[in-house]
């Protein structure tokens, strides 16, 4: 008997693909293309993901909560050389799952919602819905998956309906180029992650997250840790592809191609928190290095992003450069050890961002999609619930006090100081600066963009006509469709959107404001989730290649560095005893377990001890970020324009965001055509040459067989024909067809036969 | 001497009459033409193997040979029948009863 919970989420999971079957085939036929199809089952969805969540964080608030069920999928049997084979599927809801789905169904919810308003006289309208309902589907099996396998399908489900919805406008360049940039991206992710997979499988047999972490635990890992850190990075990569970590980050950015909707989606809830998500749920098995490896990857991540985002012009890439640096942040957050920290900021991050994409969409439909901010302004008054939920989730965004973000990313932030602290070296702190240099630049291009957005006068009457031609990146600003669509309204008075677009807005600014997860407006750590999601402990044990043991004997490493730590706790930290004790029974109440592995025990200690240090950091930073947008923004005390040229190699480097795409263009690109043309030359001179030889030999012998078949066996078969014919014309003459002859045959054999029998008698 | 030799008629005698019969009709059915006079031939032939079946049972003391040629007699009436019947069908499809003419079977 499954459990109760278990069925539910088989509903949630198969209602948005009932919702993606029906629509698929039946928008046509269906009025108003079938969107109350798509909204009715995601609020049928979402209803049913509140009552799980309510049922397992209100109701348990048990932070060992779990329950699990599986079946046997593939049963190979006994398949020669790898042994016995089963697949098995399986769903697990714990805590982390409960606030997932309850995450994922609202703002698909609030996504389904919005787009009967954003999307409303679109050619492809209930398609839209269809695929809507597939990616919310792929991304329910992820969170619900409980092995490496059904998440690696589901995986890939997210990058096809990413891909779908993407390029939307697939009749644009722009939009079909993107949805195929996002996905062969992806798939570059995605195979270092199958590799990992391949790793763990071929050592355990099995794909279960649970038996492989046993197994690892156990000691049954028989090769080299390296090999184990190896599978951790590889692992990792898929996150990087999904959540758009630094070298695979180039597709998020060209990913607006898709209407804002989707963004909105992807960008909060789906397809980049899967990465994340992915992470956390491999977390216990990740080795210091491989940990370590993720910690820089999102640091550096998050504060390239920043940079990025302060120079672009267009209202959506700005959003979507703060998503790639915020999940900068998640992944640093992971890599740090901070985990349930980073988990919180995915939840905490997805709400604000969705209410972001969906104020831009608000703005972009309001403003006849015009993207470009300069063009914007003044908009406080025109659009005054879109500006106040905009400004709230900015906020959030900032990291402000009061806000959500605040305290997800001041956790984030304390650990990544805590980490640092206890790694010792002082290129690890490089982690904590990044990432504290990513909240001012943070800071200061959401100042920048709530400025130019909505302050200040109307600038659209400054649009030059050829605005696009000397725009250097086509962002779509022109949708062709909806010029054709919307083209009569250009000049019409800019208003605010209609209530289904500003109910979405509403509800997620709502969730950005920190009541809502932690009583105490300065500590997460008082909160449910922290109480709820807390980091577990690892199954690696650390051993022979730690860092901190360098020049030791492998095999006493382990021991000597357990031993030299309980003495550091006991000599070093005994003025702090006190306070240590303190923090531990603090600890106790609402930072969860005690650690046995030393390494993330004193990473959770230290990560507390920094809590404060974080808290003035940031606030600091958020100050010095808001105060620079004002300096350049508001009160023009430095004219951003000219700054801008004053700096300008710095300017187009981060104008041009890196150079990345063109760097990827020079190396990879252009080092794949180069192969391909190798190899191509390869396969029409050599290949080819090879085939073209074999097939004249065989021709040669086939002549000659030829001549065989013709003279030898031909001539035996005319032959046997042509003897069978003289002998037949021989006998037919016997065979006059008169009677007589017959009968004197018959007479002359009788008498024949006689002669001998009687000649033989007298013999 | 004429009633020794009468008295002294024996197998042989019959025997050879019935050869002497069965070669006169073998001669017929082999040289004439006629379809008619062939199948009086084979009448013959059936006549001289009659003599012999009498022959045999006679010098043998058994009835079999009394009943066959009985047999053979009816057998011979049938065959007449038959025979005549595909003689005159013979004669409708090629106006003529001459065997020789009849070989369209040929090759």
């Amino acid at each position: 008997m499954m459990h109760s919970l278990i069925q539910l989420s088989i509903a949630v999971l198969l209602l948005p693909l009932l919702s993606f079957v029906v629509l698929i085939f039946f928008n046509r036929r269906l009025p108003r293309g079938g969107d109350f199809v798509g909204v009715g089952l995601l609020g049928t969805t979402l209803a049913i993901a509140l009552y799980i969540f309510w049922t397992v964080i209100v109701q348990h608030y048990d932070p060992a909560f779990r329950v699990a069920w599986d079946f046997t999928w593939l049963d190979f049997g006994d398949v020669p050389g790898v042994g016995p084979l089963q697949i098995k599927m399986g769903i697990v809801v714990d805590n982390l799952t409960a606030i997932m789905l309850a995450m994922v169904s609202l703002i698909s919810f609030l996504v389904h919602l919005y787009s009967t308003g954003y999307m409303h006289g679109e050619p492809l309208y209930g398609r839209f819905f269809a695929y809507l309902g597939i990616f919310t589907f792929s991304m329910f099996g992820i969170v619900l998956s409980d092995n490496l396998f059904s998440i690696y399908m589901f995986w890939e489900l997210v990058g096809l309906s990413s891909y779908l919805l993407i390029g939307f406008y697939f009749h644009k360049d722009s939009a079909a180029d993107a949805q195929k940039k996002a996905f062969l991206t992806n798939r570059i992710g995605d195979i270092g992650m199958w590799l990992g997979i391949l790793i763990l499988y071929s050592q355990f047999h099995t794909f279960g997250y649970q038996e492989i972490f046993e197994h690892i635990k156990n000691g049954d890992f028989h090769m080299s840790q390296t090999w184990l850190t190896a599978a951790g990075v590889l692992l990792f990569m898929g996150c990087v592809g999904k959540s758009a970590q630094f070298p695979l980050h180039v597709w998020l950015p060209d990913a607006m191609e898709g209407p804002t909707p989707v963004s909105a989606l992807i960008h909060a809830a789906t397809m980049v928190a899967a990465g994340v998500y992915f992470v956390a749920r491999i977390f216990v098995m990740l080795t210091p290095d491989a940990l370590h490896v993720i910690a820089f990857i999102g640091a550096f991540t998050a504060f390239m992003a920043a940079t990025i985002a302060i120079t672009q012009h267009d209202i959506k890439r700005v959003l979507a450069y703060s998503t790639v640096s915020q999940l900068g942040y998640m992944v640093l957050g992971l890599g740090v050890g901070a985990y349930s920290a980073a988990l919180f900021h995915l939840l905490t991050h997805a709400f604000f961002k969705a209410c972001l994409f969906l104020g831009s969409g608000a703005i972009i439909h309001a403003m006849h999609h015009e993207q470009d901010m300069r063009w914007m302004g003044g908009l406080y008054k025109k659009m005054p619930w879109t500006f106040a939920t905009f400004m709230i989730a900015t906020l959030a965004l900032a990291g402000l006090p009061l806000t959500s973000g605040f305290l997800s990313k001041d956790a984030i932030l304390a650990g990544a100081l805590g980490f640092a602290s206890v790694e010792g070296g002082g290129v690890f702190y490089l982690i904590p600066v990044l990432g504290f240099g990513a909240a001012v630049l943070t800071a200061f291009y959401m100042g920048r963009q709530i400025w130019l957005v909505f302050f200040g006068e109307s600038r659209t009457h400054l649009k030059p006509n050829a605005a696009h031609s000397l725009d250097d990146h086509s962002d779509g600003d022109v949708d062709h469709i909806h010029d054709a669509h919307h083209g009569g309204h250009d000049h019409h008075p800019v208003h605010e959107v209609a209530w289904n677009m500003r109910l979405p807005l509403v509800v997620l600014a709502t969730l950005s404001v920190f009541i809502v997860f932690s009583p105490d407006p300065l500590d997460g750590g008082k909160g449910w989730f922290m109480h709820l999601v807390q980091t577990p402990a690892t199954v690696v044990s650390v051993t022979g290649t730690s860092h901190e043991s360098a020049g030791l004997g492998a095999p006493e490493a382990g021991k000597l560095l357990a031993t030299a730590h309980t003495d550091t706790e006991h000599v070093e930290a005994a003025p702090a005893q006190g306070h240590g004790a303190e923090a531990a029974h603090e600890a106790g109440e609402h930072h969860g377990p005690v650690f046995t592995d030393p390494r993330q025990a004193e990473i959770a200690h230290m990560t507390h001890e920094n809590h404060y240090t974080a808290i003035k950091l940031s606030s600091i930073m958020i100050v010095i970020g808001i105060g620079m947008a004002l300096i350049f923004y508001v009160f023009r005390i430095i004219d951003p324009d000219k700054t801008a040229q004053t700096i300008r190699p710095l300017y187009l480097y981060s104008f041009n965001k890196w150079y990345w795409d063109e760097i990827y263009d020079a190396t990879v690109i252009k080092g794949s055509m180069l192969i391909s043309k190798i190899l191509a030359w390869f396969d029409a001179n050599i290949v080819d040459g090879i085939v073209n030889g074999v097939a004249t030999v065989f021709r040669k012998f086939a002549f000659f067989n030829g001549g065989v078949d013709k003279y030898v066996v031909d001539g035996l078969v005319n032959f046997t024909a042509f003897t069978v014919q003289t002998t037949g014309a021989v006998f037919r003459k016997i065979q006059t067809g008169k009677v007589q002859t017959y009968l004197l045959m018959v007479a002359v054999a009788v008498l024949g036969w006689f002669a001998f029998y009687f000649a033989h008698l007298v013999k | 001497m004429l009633t020794e030799q009468l008295l002294s008629i024996g197998v042989n005698h019959f025997l050879t009459i019935s050869v002497i019969l069965f070669g006169l009709g073998m001669f017929a059915v082999m040289t004439r033409k006629n379809a008619i006079v062939i199948l009086m031939g084979v009448e013959l032939i059936l006549n001289a193997a009659n003599i012999n079946f009498l022959t045999f049972s006679k010098y043998n003391g058994g009835m079999e040979g009394v009943m066959f040629s009985l047999f053979v007699i009816v057998l011979a009436a049938a065959e007449a029948a038959v025979a005549l019947a595909i003689v005159i069908n013979i004669f409708k499809t090629f106006k003529t009863v001459d065997v020789s003419s009849v070989d369209t079977m040929k090759e």
